[in-house]
């Protein structure tokens, strides 16, 4: 079993797995920085060589990079925070209470996994038309926040669960209410698994699609990956300025989440492993 | 962690006992109510109301150019799918789209939590590296993948070159043939880690003892995954096939920014179908309809997965 051939086949195998997971977040940055020239040459360059930073400026001030990726961090931030806002005391009633109707919630959060937002984006237009939503931020924060706030209810939930009711008790004993109990007690136990939470609404608002594409219309309200997307098929964009904006629309994302990985993979596998 | 720490003696609650001193505690019967009416309220205006005008408009002629002159026509949507051999073209793409991203995201995500599981350095390093497919957004994903895969310039050639294969050159989106593959090859590189994330966890919870025992009766490899492992991640695998399927019925943004359902159907899914109909055709009432046909097999998965997962229960009590 340890032998050092098994070993050597077993690294090589990791080896191959991590370059497999990494090559094309690698080669989109590679082709940001290539020059034109080299672009289309019969052997592709695995090193840019010479390195252009300057196709960066060059996106800066020929597209809307920089205002689509202050969009999608607006929209970002925003499904976060209502999320995580809305989640917090339902996932404490379903850890804590036994109610009628507990478990038709469950149901209502699971449910929600279903539904395509493909399918829900034309009723919404809809109603977002009636509530001056449409071609707002706003609205797409609310719209990705009712396919965010059932995952982060159930992630919460099961940090809940593990709280021990003796620590409720001693606050209680002090006169604190119920609501408070929830803020000032269970909040700060569970905090690990909401700043993991947090972190999964805010790549689910990042990263969405279909809403931002069919629920605003203006230019200077688009979303990074509405950006993105419009280059797709239009040939007039050099391609290596379509993967500068692909790494400035990325990068962050996976960084952030590097650093924050220990805590988004435990709430993670917390809400859907325990789920 | 914290269920050995609630398992001690002198914390120890048997359920009934802890729902009384949790009731006790409450006072007032309306606090659930209270505590979870903003969610349910939120959930029934964006996803309930919606759903239930989408269900309406699939009974419904409707234009999305005109949609006050919106009119009524039974099943006549339902009828006219089920009627035409595209439709059908559909669901054949759906279902095997969605079988093979079952089948190798799990397959794979087993594979890589496997070799990630049992120390050795830098395995921290290499679990953080494993997950990046997941958190980068699907449409920078779509977009890098539409220019490695390009047929004159995109190194996937190049490498099929390098190999002289007799294959190569091909422009694999533009191809019928090629395109699902491709899709297919796309999606399971971003959601794999997801599943190794996941099973990653779920072999923490392999018994060292009986993996130690089967080692010492001289078991091979594959006979303790058998006793040891598979047993203990199991009903891991079983929530990662509800998901994953779940998932890849509702899958949008990666398919639609790389070939918008083409070329000619060939990437075409339920959900690329609905959005197609409703955005380019402008016949709402028709997409609706086709969201209620996917809707339904996303239920009848589910159903059928909360079947099984009871009956394996059962099984399990009375052996």
């Amino acid at each position: 079993m340890r032998s050092p051939a098994s070993h050597a086949i077993r690294m090589a195998l990791i080896l191959i797995l991590l370059s497999v997971s990494v090559f094309p977040i690698y080669w989109m940055v590679v082709t940001s920085l290539t020059s034109s020239a080299n672009l289309f040459a019969d052997t592709p360059q695995l090193v840019p060589d010479p390195a252009q930073a300057f196709n960066y400026a060059d996106t800066f001030s020929h597209t809307g990079v920089l205002i689509w990726l202050r969009n999608s961090a607006i929209v970002a931030i925003g499904t976060m925070v209502l999320s995580i806002l809305l989640a917090i005391l339902p996932a404490y009633a379903l850890s804590r209470f036994r109610f009628r109707g507990k478990g038709a919630l469950g149901f209502l959060l699971f449910a929600t996994q279903m539904l395509p937002e493909a399918m829900l984006v034309v009723p919404l237009y809809a109603i977002f038309a009636n509530l001056a939503l449409l071609d707002t931020l706003g609205g797409l924060i609310l719209a990705n926040t009712a396919f965010t706030v059932p995952v982060i209810t159930w992630i919460l939930k099961g940090a809940i669960d593990g709280v021990p009711m003796e620590i409720e008790e001693a606050a209680r004993v002090d006169g604190c209410s119920r609501i408070g109990i929830v803020l000032q007690v269970v909040v700060p136990v569970v905090a690990p698994t909401l700043a993991a939470a947090s972190v999964i609404a805010f790549f689910h608002g990042w990263n969405e699609y279909v809403f931002a594409q069919t629920l605003v219309s203006s230019q200077y309200l688009r979303t990074a990956s509405v950006g993105l997307a419009s280059f797709v098929g239009e040939l007039s964009t050099p391609i290596h300025t379509v993967m500068a904006i692909g790494v400035m629309y990325t990068l962050p994302a996976v960084l952030f989440y590097l650093m924050v990985q220990r805590y988004v993979v435990a709430g993670m596998t917390a809400g859907s492993v325990k789920g | 962690m914290t269920d050995a720490a609630l398992r001690q003696p002198q914390l120890s609650r048997s359920p009934i006992a802890r729902s009384e001193r949790t009731a006790r505690l409450d006072g007032n019967p309306w606090t659930p109510y209270l505590f979870a009416a903003p969610v349910v309220l939120y959930l029934l205006l964006f996803q309930g109301y919606p759903l239930l005008r989408e269900l309406m408009l699939s009974f419904t002629q409707t234009s999305l150019l005109t949609p006050q002159t919106s009119h009524f026509v039974g099943m006549r949507n339902y009828a006219e799918l089920a009627a035409r051999p595209d439709f059908w073209r559909v669901i054949g793409v759906t279902a095997l789209y969605t079988a093979i991203c079952v089948v190798l995201a799990i397959a794979l995500g087993l594979g890589a939590a496997l070799l990630l599981d049992r120390p050795f350095r830098g395995r921290g390093i290499a679990r953080a590296l494993v997950t990046i497919p997941w958190a980068a957004p699907p449409v920078a994903v779509a977009t890098v993948f539409a220019w490695t895969l390009n047929a004159q310039y995109g190194i996937f050639n190049h490498w099929l070159k390098l190999l002289d294969l007799e294959i190569g050159y091909e422009s694999w989106l533009d191809n019928p043939r090629l395109a699902l593959p491709a899709i297919l090859f796309t999606t399971i590189w971003q959601i794999f880690p997801f599943s190794s994330v996941v099973l990653l966890a779920a072999l923490q919870g392999v018994s060292e003892e009986v993996r130690e025992a089967a080692q010492i009766d001289g078991a091979d490899k594959l006979s303790i995954f058998k006793v040891a492992v598979w047993p203990t991640i199991r009903p891991t695998v079983a929530l990662l096939v509800l998901f994953v399927t779940i998932w890849s019925l509702r899958r949008f943004d990666l398919i639609w920014v790389m070939t918008q359902g083409g070329p000619i159907g060939a990437t075409k899914t339920l959900v690329i179908e609905l959005y197609t109909r409703a955005f380019v055709a402008r016949e709402l009432g028709e997409a609706a309809a086709v969201g209620m046909v996917g809707l339904s097999i996303a239920l009848v998965v589910t159903v059928v997965y909360f079947w099984a997962t009871q009956r394996a229960e059962r099984a399990e009590g009375r052996s």
